[in-house]
């Protein structure tokens, strides 16, 4: 903790000496982030082929309004792959977040703007046992987050008896319904959280300290790194992302389900490695993340208009994220790189 | 021929073991409840009323009831029926997760006495029974129905439900029987939407970015998220099809939809199919009936907008078919309930599974509606009738 | 995560198998104890008809997780494996054939399948060197839309002759299942000590350093790739010989179960540590599982939490006595 003022100043210690290059290594997860956002770019627009309502602003509306759920999981999967864990547990902390905040605002009439903290506080709370699990317990990230999930899917049934009922809380209808500027209010926030979200990874002591963990655990702690801190963090935050995507999608969908969190898992991850991310942790910027985030959200959009059947659909909506990775592979980029010289 | 010489057999020894439990009082029938996941507003409401029926009297004191929730994996409830067999169950009640994937574990069960009972989804094993609506023509009558609101043109969405499911390729299956016929009618978008309100609501709001201009959609259960999509998008609603969620049955009662345009019918899967399985299983358990067909056909629920009467009290009474938002969540499936084959429950019930104070159980109607042949559905092997999508709820009233 | 990398190239062979049999012992051990509690609740439990049903069960899922561990053991994720028994499974429910040739043929295709899709992510991950979650999760995709054309709801019939005999008793004791899962763990044995399977272990364990020292790092991760479909092929095999019908999703639940039975025997999910026969013994835990909780009469609502527990402590325990192992 005394250490931390010095902190900063020693980021580039942190590195692995293989990957001193630092100005190669920015630029290469600024191309891998700028090629992804190009990529999307070009799938929206190149989508009125498709079908010419395609690519107007309504569509970019809703893509960034459906996009923002997966933006914000995939802030916390990131920040846990950063430092070399995975959470599986996202499903599983969407709902609880959803199901609490119906139930509650559903019981009391005042003290709405109390449903929100508490939530995400209970949301994090269950993001500290998994990090207590994987930190003290030695428990594999994967299986502490998993069996996470499955505990508190399992609580979840039992405390509603199978039957979600409440309301949504008007704190979660006001984020997802309302206007701010003439815009959208949930496209308002999602461009906060973006910024917030990139300052945090990218630009603040934290940050780097977990970039210093997810490279090398006995080297960061040498450093003088809060290694536990560290490690518990992400998990929490993790899990309070998914207590609030949980809140958002009561407010969007007005209800909440058993089993509202279960399609966000895989796209969580996958935008995470999309956007150049490291499964492996320490390599990986927010920004390519949301790349990746809004990539699939297009992705979606534009397959759900074509007129496939679903089969056909899935093994296209399956070989375009193969051709994303591979576009967006490693050689490629120091080839490019090596073109530029 | 096997099937009834099977069902004979079942019964037989059921009678049996009736009279056994008559004999000893104190022990009580072993019933099972095997679920697939629980989770939605369907599958739970439909064990509760299951769980409100055994804590009602005389039943409360005949039957020991166990659930069991197996998830979405066949291999799950092949282990469950395997356990429940050996444990001694005198019946399963019980919503398959595939209709052919646990044949070979319930003919073992039969074959040790037994009594099977399937609600809503079905297995084409003849030893088992199945009682569910799937026969009664959802899919082609909700399609003409649609049909006849856009009087025969326009531009539709199918919002269906789990891909590579035999109850939505079933629905599917009719309802395309009556779109191919009009020509005019076209499928701009067809999405899967898990019969779930939010899933719902998300891939018709990206159905919505291509084609904005949609003039009607059929949908499954979670239709009360189409409406959702549709508000968000502009303030447009469009003819349409659903099941039978009470905010969907609310919205099609609401003057203020109907003005922006909302039509439709409410019809779907019935929660209360496992209520009166739980019932008919009780009856032949107790040697009160026995029950000549395999495949028993639970109607079609069918409301227009016009039908369509909220309730002031708990249960279904003069006609009324909708709970209001005070009482119950929009997902709540209103088809939970029926005065006629389940008069001992309420809404709470549904609920929380708890039995109604004073009530007590009421002896079935003796009729039961025997349902048609479905291959792969409810039977192995065997033949559809000719008229298999004949409309039962509704006329043409525009020729193709 | 990181120090067991560090010191497990120093005494390559004979730590690996110290490990290796240390976390197959301890996992046999819960599976006995499990086991017991459920003879004493169940007194059927001992019959031969049981064990060879629960057998059944067990099969696809420990297949499934003996390809999975392969892929852990080399430090990699592979989600392909829904995919694969998907496809399998529709196959053989669409294109039943009859007989034991039939049954032959059938078996070959499936291995077919699981060594294509093994192929594609081999390539994908070992010379394009894409991440081997990232690679598989799209051709995962892929192959659950390729069973979705080819059965678009469930239904077909598995051949008769694969879904009697694949499940019956061998002079009514052995299950086939069994035989067939046995089978499997003797080839691994056999593998395991050849140069690919010590290659294997190098790679997990540190893949710049067994480059270094001479290992060709693509062509191990390839086999391993391949190997690993096979066995997701012959789980789907299983699979159908079980269900006796197809379902286009039909591979979607053993995903996340695989990765938990090779973490419950004790395969480090980090790579380069854990072996097959443990991991079989895991799938079978987990599968008894159910029957121990059905068993215990726990309310069905919470046997999630119950699940959840057991797969905490298994693994906290498991990793508590290798450590006091390690200690000595």
């Amino acid at each position: 903790m005394t250490t931390s003022s010095k902190a900063p100043s020693s980021h580039p210690d942190f590195t692995k000496n293989a990957d001193s290059r630092g100005s190669a290594k920015i630029s290469r997860e600024t191309i891998s982030a700028i090629s992804v956002a190009v990529l999307c770019l070009v799938l929206l627009f190149g989508a009125r082929f498709i079908n010419p309502a395609l690519g107007s602003w309504s569509q970019v509306e809703t893509v960034l309004i459906l996009g923002f759920f997966l933006v914000v999981l995939s802030f916390g999967q990131g920040l846990v792959i950063l430092t070399g864990g995975l959470d599986l547990s996202l499903p599983a902390t969407i709902t609880l977040g959803g199901i609490l905040a119906t139930s509650w605002a559903g019981t009391g009439d005042a003290a709405q703007w109390f449903i929100l903290p508490a939530v995400l506080a209970v949301c994090g709370a269950v993001g500290l046992l998994s990090a207590i699990g994987v930190i003290w317990l030695r428990v594999p990230p994967f299986i502490m987050t998993m069996a996470m999930s499955i505990i508190v899917a399992s609580a979840l049934l039992g405390y509603t008896r199978g039957t979600p009922r409440g309301y949504a809380p008007d704190v979660a209808v006001a984020l997802m319904k309302s206007d701010v500027l003439g815009l959208p209010t949930p496209i308002v926030a999602l461009v906060i959280f973006v910024l917030t979200g990139w300052l945090f990874q990218s630009r603040s002591v934290f940050g780097r300290y977990i970039y210093a963990v997810g490279t090398n655990v006995d080297a960061a702690r040498n450093a003088g790194v809060p290694v536990i801190a560290t490690q518990t963090i992400p998990y929490v935050i993790s899990a309070i992302c998914g207590g609030f995507v949980g809140i958002a999608l009561v407010g969007y969908s007005s209800g909440a389900t058993l089993r509202m969190g279960d399609d966000y898992l895989l796209p969580s991850i996958a935008a995470v490695v999309i956007g150049g991310s490291s499964i492996l942790g320490g390599r990986g910027t927010f920004l390519g993340t949301v790349g990746g985030a809004l990539l699939l959200t297009v992705l979606g959009t534009i397959i759900s208009a074509l007129g496939l059947e679903f089969g056909l659909r899935t093994i296209v909506e399956g070989s375009i994220i193969l051709i994303a990775l591979l576009l967006l592979r490693e050689e490629l980029f120091q080839k490019l790189r090596s073109f530029g010289k | 021929m096997t099937t009834s010489k099977l069902k004979t057999t079942a019964a037989g020894l059921a009678l049996s073991v009736a009279m056994a439990g008559g004999a000893h009082a104190d022990e009580p029938f072993k019933v099972y409840l095997s679920l697939s996941y629980s989770g939605n507003a369907w599958q739970s409401e439909a064990a509760n009323i299951v769980k409100a029926l055994a804590n009602t009297p005389p039943y409360d004191q005949m039957v020991e009831l166990e659930e069991v929730i197996s998830g979405t994996d066949p291999q799950a409830q092949i282990s469950a029926y395997e356990s429940m067999i050996d444990a001694g169950a005198d019946a399963i009640i019980s919503f398959p997760i595939s209709s052919t994937a646990l044949n070979r574990t319930i003919k073992r069960g039969c074959d040790e006495g037994v009594l099977f009972f399937m609600y809503d989804a079905t297995v084409t094993e003849s030893c088992a029974y199945n009682v569910s609506y799937l026969s009664s023509g959802f899919g082609e009558n909700t399609a003409q129905a649609l049909v006849n609101a856009l009087e025969g043109e326009g531009k539709i969405f199918l919002s269906r439900g789990v891909p590579g499911n035999s109850v939505d390729q079933r629905h599917t299956d009719g309802a395309m029987h009556i779109f191919d016929q009009y020509p005019e009618i076209e499928i701009v978008s067809e999405y899967y939407s898990y019969w779930d309100d939010r899933t719902t609501q998300q891939e018709t709001a990206k159905a919505l970015t291509a084609h904005p201009d949609v003039d009607g959609i059929w949908a499954q259960a979670g239709e009360y998220g189409a409406i959702q999509a549709l508000l968000d998008a502009g303030d447009r609603l469009v003819p349409m099809t659903g099941e039978n969620s009470a905010g969907f049955r609310l919205a099609l009662a609401d003057p203020e939809m109907q003005e922006k345009g909302l039509r439709g019918v409410s019809a779907g899967s019935p929660p209360a199919q496992s209520g009166y399985a739980f019932k008919l299983a009780m009856e032949i358990l107790t040697g009160e009936r026995e029950l000549e067909p395999m495949n028993i056909e639970y109607p079609l629920p069918w409301v227009p907008a016009n039908a369509v009467k909220v309730c002031d009290g708990d249960s279904y009474e003069d006609g009324c078919n909708v709970f209001p938002p005070e009482k119950v969540p929009s997902s709540f499936v209103s088809e939970v309930l029926n005065p006629e084959l389940l008069p001992e429950v309420n809404v709470e019930s549904a609920l929380d599974g708890t039995p109604v104070e004073g009530a007590t159980i009421q002896p079935l109607p003796a009729e039961v509606a025997e349902a048609g042949n479905e291959p792969g559905i409810n039977c192995n092997r065997c033949e559809a009738p000719e008229d298999l999508y004949k409309l039962t709820k509704v006329e043409p009233t525009v020729q193709p | 995560m990181s120090t067991a990398n560090t010191q497990a190239p120093i005494n390559p062979l004979g730590q690996w198998l110290s490990r290796y049999a240390t976390g197959a012992v301890l996992i046999v051990i819960i599976y006995a104890a499990l086991y017991t509690v459920y003879a004493v609740q169940q007194p059927r439990a001992l019959t031969s008809y049981s064990i060879a049903a629960l057998m059944n069960n067990t099969a696809p899922l420990a297949l499934a997780a003996v390809g999975q561990a392969i892929i852990v053991i080399s430090r990699g994720f592979d989600l392909s494996v829904a995919g694969v028994i998907s496809i399998c499974n529709v196959t053989l429910a669409v294109y039943p054939l009859e007989g034991p040739g039939g049954a032959a043929t059938s078996v070959a295709i499936c291995l077919a399948i699981g060594a294509v899709v093994g192929l594609v992510n081999g390539y994908l991950v070992a010379i394009l060197k894409i991440q081997s979650i990232a690679a598989t999760l799209a051709t995962m995709i892929i192959c659950q839309g390729i069973a979705l054309v080819i059965l678009k709801a469930p239904g077909g019939y598995v051949a008769e002759w694969i879904t009697y005999e694949m499940t019956d008793r061998v002079w009514q004791v052995i299950p086939v299942s069994g035989l067939v899962v046995g089978a499997v763990v003797l080839i691994w044995l056999a593998l395991k000590r050849s140069i690919w399977g010590i290659s294997l272990y190098a790679i997990g364990a540190d893949e710049t350093s067994a480059a270094l020292s001479g290992i060709n790092t693509l062509r191990v991760r390839f086999l391993a790739h391949v190997l690993a479909g096979c066995a997701y092929g012959l789980a789907g095999f299983m699979l159908s010989a079980q269900t006796a019908t197809g379902n286009p999703t039909s591979g979607t639940p053993l995903l996340m179960l695989s990765f938990a039975a090779v973490a419950l025997g004790g395969t480090s999910l980090a790579g380069g540590r854990g072996g097959l026969f443990a991991t079989v013994m895991g799938a079978a835990t987990l599968t008894l599982l159910q029957k121990v909780l059905f068993s215990s009469g726990i309310s069905s609502f919470y046997t999630g939490v119950f699940q959840g527990v057991v797969l905490i402590l298994a693994v906290v325990f498991c990793g508590l006595l290798a450590r006091l192992g390690d200690d000595r």
